[in-house]
């Protein structure tokens, strides 16, 4: 393992602590290390909350700032915070108003978030949760459960970040959350590994002509492990399995969101959407909106994650409304 | 043997079973490492630590040290591990509210509540490749044993026995079932852990007499 770190015990704490020197003008920390806006929205719109494991930079705490989260609450390495810290993010976080508190679904983090949702209802919080569950490789669309919540937590707390900026009810802003998750779809390919930070272990390992298109194991979306193909042809593969998973119909609006999560060049994801773009000209999707960039990373892995979402002109005008974050500013 | 578990005596068994992880981390973050992200056995020491200090911080009183250690470990913020087995002691404090020593039946009632409140947080099964694999003959051997010394120790053999058991099954929960296949031959580090903490509880009650 070749990375500049110090002792692994420190790892997070050290991060966060550089994180939010980085972006000192939109984050600063709160209570124990919660990554909180330096200016709080005010208490009269809905807060947005959500936690995750750390490591995959600039995820999730580089969503916190105008427009998106109001609290992220950071993990270790690759694992969910627990109980105590999220529910000092939403006591922190509660109001009239009330608090839309975002999940991906992922064993640890969906554990802590049910403990914490069970407290908040005793404790009498206003909180209201969504689950994100979009990776098409792990599920089917009719078992949610099985599926895993990547890059596509974004646009969910981009589009309710915006709603909530625009003092929308909480029931408004789930609303709006439910149906950017409803429309998604998310598929992801990877051609070399990484390392644990801490434990310096492989987290996957690949031959050298290796990529490996979502997870491709019980019948669900994805080829498995194949030869290394083409900018072109990889779009090719990758696009129709999720327009079909979302059945997505000619004369339609679609998001497209290519995550590079590590060492992927954002050159070679411009190739990707260059091809997405052909591809859904050719069925007479619109391509309405997209974005590239490096999101949702998991340390020098290489790959991306396809993200795709029917739009509707109340969410594209969501998507569009302004947002001033470490990750993405409009 | 005693005949109740008090205060003084949990505490020993507690510092056995901390003992227990302290020794073997390294080999579960190697089992974690074919499923997982190989973190488990760094995960669990910070949670034994973090059981310690809270042993010398709690308020001298059974049920209130159960739910001190299970908070503390709720809040090692390293994914399900934490959520679990935080979960495990409170929900042994639950069940042991007003109590300041555990004679034989309660001591089964309270590790029933333990395992009930694990299975509420997860839907493994017994054969999932989880922690349930060592939970659950655990608590099923302390049911029908004639007295503590036996029962834990046959809790210990139960955990350690379907810790082992783990080996040839498939992992279907957590990060691992995403290795499908390459998780049969070694045992889930989560059933490992539960059989350490089952031997360090034995090891802590036979010390004492």
């Amino acid at each position: 393992m070749k990375k500049f770190l110090n002792k692994p015990v420190n790892l997070v704490a050290e991060l966060l602590e550089g994180f939010v020197l980085a972006n000192a003008d939109k984050l600063k920390l709160a209570g124990t290390n919660l990554v909180v806006r330096t200016n709080p929205k005010s208490k009269n719109k809905v807060a947005l909350v959500t936690l995750g494991g750390s490591g995959h930079e600039p995820a999730l705490s580089g969503f916190v700032g105008y427009g998106m989260l109001d609290i992220s609450v950071p993990g270790e390495i690759f694992a969910a915070p627990g109980p105590p810290r999220v529910i000092e993010a939403l006591r922190l976080a509660n109001r009239p108003a009330g608090v839309l508190f975002v999940v991906l679904n992922h064993a640890g983090d969906v554990m802590t978030a049910n403990i914490v949702m069970e407290m908040a209802k005793k404790e009498g919080l206003n909180v209201k949760q969504i689950l994100t569950h979009e990776d098409i490789s792990t599920g089917p669309r009719d078992n949610p459960d099985e599926r895993r919540g990547l890059v596509g937590a974004l646009p969910v707390i981009k589009v309710a970040g915006a709603a909530a900026e625009q003092r929308r009810s909480l029931d408004d802003c789930l609303a709006i959350a439910t149906r950017m998750e409803a429309n998604s779809a998310t598929l992801a390919v990877a051609v070399s590994g990484a390392t644990h930070p801490c434990t310096g272990e492989p987290i996957a390992t690949f031959a050298d002509d290796e990529m490996v298109v979502g997870m491709g194991q019980h019948g669900e979306a994805g080829t498995g492990s194949q030869k290394l193909a083409s900018a072109d042809k990889t779009a090719e593969i990758m696009l129709p399995m999720l327009l079909d998973d979302l059945k997505i119909k000619p004369g339609e609006q679609v998001l497209a969101l290519l995550n590079g999560v590590g060492s992927t060049t954002l050159m070679e994801l411009y190739l990707v959407l260059r091809r997405i773009n052909q591809l859904l000209a050719e069925k007479k999707i619109s391509l309405a909106r997209s974005l590239v960039g490096q999101f949702l990373t998991v340390q020098e892995m290489g790959g991306f994650q396809m993200f795709i979402a029917r739009m509707d002109p109340e969410l594209l005008r969501l998507w569009d409304a302004p947002c001033n974050t470490p990750a993405l500013t409009k | 043997m005693p005949d109740r578990i008090d205060y003084n005596i949990l505490v020993r068994m507690l510092h056995a079973a901390v003992q227990q992880v302290r020794d073997n981390h390294q080999n579960l973050s190697r089992l974690d490492s074919f499923g997982g992200d190989g973190d488990h056995g760094t995960t669990m020491l910070r949670a034994m630590e973090l059981l310690s200090k809270t042993i010398d911080s709690s308020p001298k009183q059974l049920p209130q040290l159960l739910h001190d250690i299970g908070w503390a470990i709720m809040g090692v913020d390293g994914g399900a591990a934490g959520p679990l087995f935080g979960t495990f002691f409170m929900s042994m404090s639950e069940a042991a509210a007003g109590k300041d020593s555990l004679d034989i039946p309660t001591l089964a009632t309270v590790f029933d509540s333990a395992l009930a409140g694990v299975q509420k947080r997860t839907k493994a099964q017994v054969g999932d490749k989880t922690m349930i694999d060592a939970l659950v003959p655990a608590v099923r051997a302390l049911r029908d044993a004639p007295d503590l010394a036996t029962a834990l120790q046959n809790a210990a053999a139960a955990a350690q026995s379907g810790a082992d058991s783990t080996k040839n099954f498939k992992a279907r929960f957590g990060r691992a079932k995403n290795a499908g296949d390459k998780s049969i031959g070694s045992p889930d580090p989560g059933a490992t852990s539960v059989a350490l903490i089952f031997r360090g509880f034995y090891q802590g009650f036979h010390s004492h007499g």
